[in-house]
């Protein structure tokens, strides 16, 4: 092995190791505890399918599972398209505003889930200021904001649109604009240029921001509990009961790989639309892959 | 010509959009802390009230603590890991990195309440481990190191390691080179890839809630309050966590401005 060989290994070494044993080594004791069994808040190592059974047969577990994967798909596509003109325009026209617009757009991310929904109870719920603008005028307030799925979809939107305008915006950042120029001068008008030139050579930012939003999404919680009132909650309401009031770890477990197991699947569903991500223009410059 | 005029008009449009939704609850939420009536308050009647309210609360103190600590060893933890994988990678190009980014990079793809779930049955259940404030630290810091590598990849992507390599053909060791030469210059990316994974740490509720047992923290307390039914203390709490993150990333703005690379590094 040549020095620099030992070097690279010595230096990844203790971050790979800290995260198969905190991170990967606790993900595969959940799927072991999967097929347990929990008897008085004690898990039993008594190997069964019935928690996966009871997953995929009861239709409250279906009915939560599909809540949440539309919800995450919709608010996916939202993210997507509402993210697509803004990572544009700050790569375009950011200019050496570039960092502040970025700064601007993440900032809110850093403050927290809780505290984000906080400030969006404030806004939305029944005594939130937009319903109490309505009646202090007159008007009839907007039921769907109030402890609705329709309030968890905006507040969803709110938490993770950063992730896919930075996504986007990451990958423009190596994409030749020059190349729109060449388009409009050949005559195309600047939508078909975006179709058959940015999209393209810039869908892998598009996929990844995707995987990005609806993995979170359909893992959440905290967002349901808050704004979507007594009929909204999602799958992850469910999954974090099993861990709280209830104590059935071994189903909690099993839910929790079901949930992975879907986000795989939306994983690889994702890479397999993108093709090749090299060509798709994710690579830092100077040749680092990622 | 028109049409590229009025596509960009539509993106500023939308840009301008996406910052009201962003901040509009974010600056109501800072001006409610200050009002007395906080389900309609117009016209203004100012008040301090609820910060001191937040400030009487002493449960609030120690999950202060709680939350610094947990900030403070998970910044610490993913700053120190991710810059060393991150120069391995970048520095030393080895095949295959690609594997090893992959890793890195992987926990941004398992969704909170898995970490934080998984992470709580493992330390219970097969190491015997109750919860504290060391195992939310070990937990958060494994999503956190993801986050601090991409902050320091995207630092590092256009530095000149050819530095490295003159310091190395007049004798110097790799941890001499380092010292002298690769940190005085890249420190700026560290210090950011520290302040990003602290935040993250400071404000997560998901998965330090499953690994603290009875510990608090700022986000736990939050949540519990919420639970109860809106209290006035939170808008409090809110608006300064706002601001308090705010000062961090204005200090992450110089930084970025001054560090050896810029996060808009195409020529």
């Amino acid at each position: 092995m040549s020095s620099n060989k030992r070097l690279f290994w010595w230096l990844v070494a203790p971050g790979a190791i800290f995260l198969i044993l905190f991170l990967i080594l606790p993900l595969a004791s959940i799927v072991v505890f999967s097929f347990w069994r929990t008897e008085s808040y004690t898990l039993i190592p008594d190997w069964n399918l019935d928690n996966y059974i009871r997953i995929l047969t009861d239709w409250t577990y279906i009915k939560f599972l599909l809540r949440s994967l539309s919800m995450a798909t919709i608010v996916s596509l939202i993210c997507l398209v509402f993210s697509w003109p803004i990572a544009f325009f700050i790569a375009r026209y950011g200019g050496k505003f570039k960092l502040i617009y970025l700064l601007l757009t993440s900032a809110p991310f850093l403050t927290g889930e809780i505290l984000r929904v906080t400030a969006l109870q404030q806004i939305l719920g029944p005594i939130g200021v937009i319903n109490m603008a309505l009646s202090t005028f007159g008007f009839e307030p907007i039921q769907a904001l109030m402890y609705t799925n329709t309030a968890t979809a905006i507040g969803l939107t709110y938490l993770w649109i950063p992730f896919m305008v930075l996504a986007i915006y990451l990958s423009l950042l190596n994409f030749d604009f020059e190349l729109l120029e060449v388009a409009k001068v050949n005559g195309a008008r600047p939508l078909r240029a975006f179709w058959e030139i940015t999209w393209p050579l810039n869908r892998a930012g598009s996929a990844i921001g995707v995987v990005l939003v609806f993995i979170p999404t359909l893992a959440s919680s905290i967002t349901s509990k808050f704004l979507g009132g007594p009929n909204g909650a999602l799958y992850g309401n469910i999954l974090a009961n099993q861990f709280g009031s209830t104590g059935t770890w071994a189903l909690g477990s099993a839910m929790g790989v079901v949930l992975f197991a879907i986000s795989l699947i939306v994983l690889y569903i994702v890479w397999k639309m993108v093709g090749d991500l090299k060509r798709s223009g994710v690579t830092i410059k100077g040749g680092a892959e990622l | 010509m028109t049409a590229l005029r009025i596509g960009k008009g539509v993106q500023i449009l939308l840009l301008a959009a996406l910052y009201v939704f962003l901040y509009g609850p974010i600056i109501y939420i800072t001006y409610v802390s200050f009002q007395a009536n906080s389900v309609w308050p117009f016209p203004p009647e100012f008040t301090a009230k609820h910060y001191i309210s937040l400030w009487n609360e002493e449960n609030y103190h120690s999950g202060f603590v709680n939350s610094l600590a947990i900030g403070i060893g998970t910044g610490v933890i993913a700053s120190v890991l991710a810059t060393m994988a991150a120069v391995a990678i970048l520095k030393y190009r080895v095949r295959r990195s690609v594997y090893i980014a992959g890793l890195f990079l992987m926990p941004l793809f398992i969704a909170h309440i898995l970490i934080g779930v998984s992470s709580l049955m493992f330390n219970k259940m097969l190491l015997g481990l109750p919860g504290n404030i060391f195992s939310a630290i070990l937990a958060n810091a494994t999503y956190a190191t993801a986050f601090a590598f991409l902050v320091v990849v995207a630092q590092l992507a256009r530095y000149d390691w050819r530095l490295d390599e003159a310091a190395m053909v007049f004798g110097a060791t790799p941890g001499t080179t380092f010292r002298e030469v690769t940190f005085p210059l890249i420190w700026p990316a560290i210090l950011g890839a520290f302040i990003v994974s602290f935040l993250l740490a400071f404000n997560n509720l998901e998965i330090s809630f499953y690994n603290l047992g009875a510990t608090p923290t700022l986000p736990t307390l939050a949540w519990g309050s919420l639970r109860h039914g809106v209290s006035e203390e939170l808008y409090a709490l809110a608006a300064l966590i706002n601001v308090a993150v705010f000062i961090f990333l204005g200090v992450m703005y110089v930084l970025l401005r001054t560090g050896v690379v810029r996060l808009d590094y195409k020529d």
